[in-house]
């Protein structure tokens, strides 16, 4: 009897992955492999006869492109900003709709619904609020005097358009994942809080935060590789200018590697991408690597 | 109760999942059944056009017609990726013209000369020349479905209380920008200035009124001759004396009154039988008395049979149709633009879209973009640099020395 | 007295902003849907002038609407249910250090690089892949493209909730005689359903809203999911259909709306449920 229940608890935890293990096996060796591999080639897609070997010309070349520079510039930017305003107005809105007591479940979802809905949808709705044409905020800003902007196509202000609508639209899913995480903070907490006559502010600081820090360093981790993918509303909406203001990294793949499909150009930019993502990561990896949760 | 979910849960799913595998006859395998074309189509109204003539074909050849529509972008990586593979999804594919040179070098398209395909001169000779490779004198590996050649739009009410006559220099255009701007809100002239295809686009045509073009007839790149400049610095002036709006916008500003002047496909103003704003072919010349040179851009949708179809000449025998004189006059009623000499030159039709002759004029006078395979990383590169100078971040010297830089770059990939 | 007041008012404006800045854009996207092809064109004026059901008539008409919602109704839900089971699983023994699995370190990272490498990348290798098995005209790489979407954000996500249970409740469970199995399901789950909703909604809308992959396995018109088939109302080359762009946008916000209403009950149990006596 001992024998069995050992060997089944050992096997627990392979079965238990097994599923997930397969998964990725046939997903995503295959495209690894073939994103490293071709990396060193000029490989390019309609051509397959004629690839050569060109080592580390491909990462050189992107490093020395202007235009890639100024992308990646334009996307660690974007990020940054981004990422602190959403995880900061996802955890008031977090903290505020946890307080309120009636209609809470209709304020959730209407919280949520612009993260829900499409998002080439979202570009084009906000492309036609922007206008200079009689888009409707132009107009609600001259009821208050304020001469009409060229907020998509003036160079001073469609970089922060962009942001606005970024942050408009995933605000929520900050918002949703902080929520989830406030649901956890053991109620008992407050409580002894309370008695210990522990002040709202200080009850913020010394119970939710310590018990949601891993819920909000995930958001941040989160929306940090997910805005360094900015690619749906840049592509419709300003196709990376004005003057190349609002150029992204993956708009620079898509643009030169994938458009083109120059399948060797467009891996090592993608290899180059992931590479920085994950330094700007590494510090929450290291830390869940090490103590394996 | 709960214990009963799970299981029935799961069974409903094992089916649902099961329902997923099937899906359709694999390209290529008919056994027995009707044959089928795809046809990989340009989404919107080029597949409400398809649709609307496809069906006498399929009922007299026994076959069914089945037509994807994708945006443009998707639709040229589909059919660059299909083309690699043994045995085409796609039998009939549509490309835009600047892409054509790319494509024939990549040998997406089959040689319907070697099909046994004979020139047909009703076709306008610039369109069927873009399906040609060489251009203009080759084989033909596709035929002309869509015609579209830019036009000058202006409002009507604006230049009739004004009394101002439709410009034929560039100069003109600029003075009547001037007196038009900032009168009642108006705007004078509104220029496309989106960074990439849309400047070039917007810009070319000035650039060629100059005598300017990308390259000379050695391919040299001439994008910073002096010509180019002055074109650029009238370029600027326009948008001064008007504003930089997105395509939706400029259309509605143009046909509502609110601008006067712009560049435009007529597919934008033009739908059936009502045109929004008026238009003219593109001035050719700077002042009244320089040299007149042809600026009407041309840009049409071709289509032609995919080198991997398995259906090859049932393919032709479609595309032979839907390009045929009976099916574009049809097409016409959903926005479609012909490619045929006698459907623009047809009486009735001419009363019925009164553009016909104007666009027929423009194609014949038009003017093709640079036949390179790196013309979508030229665009980009040049389109960058024209948005840089627009907006003032760099003069117009140094953008277009920067352009013609990025531009030899790539040529010599 | 007079403090609550000024509490409630600042509330109370609080909510304003928030409704005012969360609900315009979507508002506005409505009223585009129902005003006339007439008035779309005109200077739009804050309220509808006119009111129409044609946009909404044509996306089912013209441009096969219903097929697009069955399509991505089937290809979500089918992803979304295999994506939880294999997440949740794997993401329980990755948490929990008692189970000793030796992979733990690789798989994190392993996991951790496929969240973090860009779609683009893997649409191509996929698209070739898929293309020599045959399997190009069914939906099953759309399908398993968006479980691969969906599992690493599952997985990690959930680690957070399952390593912050405390470690008694297993043991506890143990010395009642339970197996693994039966504790992962009957009591741990249970008590980290908001994370579980959480996690499905975003997942749910995530493939609902997927386009990257769905339009370079698409073979046949019979295959369009919803964003497939809205991006072919913004071309280029034609006039953008305002009319039909928002209409479309609402249709394809009702079944997530009502998936996230639904799953809205799961959202506020917690550990205050009182498995474990502290």
């Amino acid at each position: 009897m001992k024998k069995s229940t050992g060997i089944r608890k050992k096997a627990f935890p392979y079965l238990m992955t097994m599923p997930t293990v397969i998964i990725l096996v046939l997903l995503t060796i295959f495209p690894l492999i073939f994103n490293m591999y071709f990396s060193f080639t000029d490989y390019y897609y309609l051509s397959p006869k004629n690839i050569n070997f060109i080592n580390t010309d491909n990462y050189s070349n992107i490093f020395k492109d202007v235009y890639f520079q100024q992308a990646l510039f334009n996307t660690v930017k974007f990020t940054v900003l981004a990422v602190i305003a959403e995880t900061i107005f996802g955890l008031v809105l977090a903290m505020f709709i946890n307080s309120i007591k009636n209609y809470s479940r209709s304020m959730r979802t209407l919280t949520l619904l612009p993260t829900l809905l499409p998002p080439v949808t979202v570009a084009l709705i906000w492309q036609i609020m922007f206008s200079n044409n009689y888009g409707i905020i132009n107009k609600i800003l001259s009821t208050i005097n304020i001469k009409e902007i060229n907020w998509l196509m003036d160079v001073r202000t469609a970089f922060y358009a962009i942001l606005v609508i970024d942050i408009w639209q995933y605000t929520p899913l900050a918002f949703l994942l902080i929520y989830a995480s406030l649901q956890t903070v053991p109620k008992v907490q407050y409580e002894a809080a309370t008695i210990d006559g522990a002040t709202s502010w200080q009850q913020f600081i010394y119970v939710t935060i310590p018990n949601i820090i891993n819920g909000l360093i995930m958001v941040v981790l989160l929306r940090t590789i997910d805005t360094f993918r900015l690619f749906d509303k840049v592509n419709i909406l300003t196709k990376g200018g004005p003057a190349n203001s609002t150029a992204t990294v993956t708009q620079y793949i898509y643009q030169y590697g994938v458009k083109g499909l120059k399948v060797g150009y467009g891996s090592a930019a993608a290899i180059i991408m992931t590479l920085f993502i994950l330094i700007i990561s590494s510090l929450y990896v290291n830390k869940s690597l090490k103590s394996g949760r | 109760m709960k214990r009963k979910l799970l299981p029935v849960l799961m069974l409903c799913m094992i089916v649902f999942a099961l329902s997923a595998c099937s899906g359709g006859i694999p390209a290529g395998q008919t056994g027995g059944k009707p044959a089928k074309l795809v046809i990989a189509a340009r989404g919107g109204s080029h597949v409400d056009a398809i649709n609307s003539v496809k069906e006498d074909f399929e009922k007299e050849n026994n076959c069914t017609v089945e037509v994807l529509g994708l945006e443009a972008a998707d639709l040229k990586q589909k059919i660059s990726l299909d083309s690699q593979n043994k045995v085409g999804a796609y039998d009939l594919a549509m490309a835009d013209d600047p892409w054509m040179p790319e494509l024939f070098e990549a040998g997406i398209f089959a040689n319907l000369t070697e099909l046994g395909y004979k020139a047909d001169s009703d076709f306008v000779e610039e369109s069927l020349a873009i399906g040609m490779h060489p251009y203009g004198k080759g084989d033909i590996y596709a035929l002309p479905f869509a015609g579209n050649v830019q036009l000058f739009f202006y409002n009507q009410k604006i230049f009739e209380d004004n009394k101002f006559e439709v410009p034929d220099s560039w100069e003109d255009v600029l003075e009547i920008a001037k007196k038009v701007n900032g009168k009642d809100g108006k705007v004078g002239y509104v220029i496309r200035g989106q960074q990439g295809n849309p400047i070039v686009s917007d810009y070319l045509p000035i650039l060629w009124a100059y005598g300017g073009n990308v390259f000379d007839e050695n391919w040299n790149v001439i994008v910073d001759s002096p010509e180019a400049k002055e074109a650029l610095n009238l370029y600027i002036e326009l948008l001064e004396n008007g504003a930089n709006y997105e395509k939706n916008d400029i259309v509605a500003a143009v046909s509502d009154g609110k601008a006067a002047m712009s560049l435009g496909w007529p597919s934008w103003y033009i739908s059936g039988e009502t045109a929004t704003a008026a238009y003219a072919p593109i001035p050719g010349k700077v002042s009244d008395s320089s040299k007149l040179y042809a600026t009407g851009m041309i840009g049409n949708w071709m289509m032609g049979v995919t080198a991997n179809s398995a259906n090859k000449e049932l393919a032709m025998k479609f595309l032979i149709y839907v390009t045929s004189a009976d099916c574009q006059k049809k097409a016409a009623e959903y926005g479609g633009v012909p490619t045929r000499v006698s459907v623009f030159t047809d009486e009735g039709l001419n009363k019925k879209y009164p553009y016909f002759m104007t666009i027929l004029e423009g194609t014949r006078n038009s003017v093709i973009r640079p036949r390179t395979p790196l013309w979508t990383d030229i665009e980009t590169a040049y389109g960058a640099e024209l948005s840089s100078a627009i907006s003032g971040t760099k003069s117009i010297d140094q953008a277009l020395a920067d352009a013609k830089t990025a531009i030899e770059a790539i040529m010599k990939k | 007295m007079c403090r609550l007041n000024i509490r409630k008012v600042l509330r109370g404006l609080l909510v304003v902003v928030l409704l005012v800045w969360t609900v315009f854009p979507i508002y506005w996207m409505v009223s585009l849907s129902i005003r006339d092809d007439a008035e779309l064109i005109t200077s739009l004026s804050l309220f509808p002038k006119s009111f129409t059901d044609k946009h909404f008539i044509r996306l089912f008409r013209q441009n096969s609407f219903s097929i697009a919602i069955s399509n991505s109704l089937r290809v979500t839900l089918i992803s979304l249910f295999f994506s939880l089971i294999f997440g949740l699983s794997c993401s329980y023994v990755l948490a929990r250090t008692r189970y000793k699995y030796k992979l733990r370190g690789p798989m994190l990272f392993w996991i951790l690089l496929v969240r973090i490498i860009p779609p683009i990348a893997f649409a191509l290798p996929l698209y070739i892949m898929m293309n020599r098995l045959g399997l190009m005209h069914t939906k099953i790489p759309v399908i398993l493209a968006h479980i691969l979407v969906n599992i690493p954000f599952i997985i990690w996500f959930m680690m957070g909730f399952f390593s912050g249970l405390p470690e008694e409740i297993e043991e506890s469970a143990e010395i009642d005689g339970a197996s693994d199995l039966q504790l992962f399901i009957r009591i741990v789950l249970p008590l980290v359903l908001p994370g579980i909703t959480a996690v499905g909604i975003l997942s749910f809308m995530t493939s609902w809203n997927e386009y990257i992959y769905g339009v370079i396995f698409v073979q046949s018109p019979s295959q369009f999911t919803i964003p497939l088939s809205l991006s072919t109302l913004n071309s280029e080359q034609e006039l953008a259909q305002w009319g039909r762009i928002a209409a479309g946008g609402i249709i394809s916000l009702v079944p997530v709306a009502l998936f996230v209403v639904f799953a809205q009950n799961f959202l506020i149990q917690g550990l205050s449920s009182g498995a474990v006596k502290e």
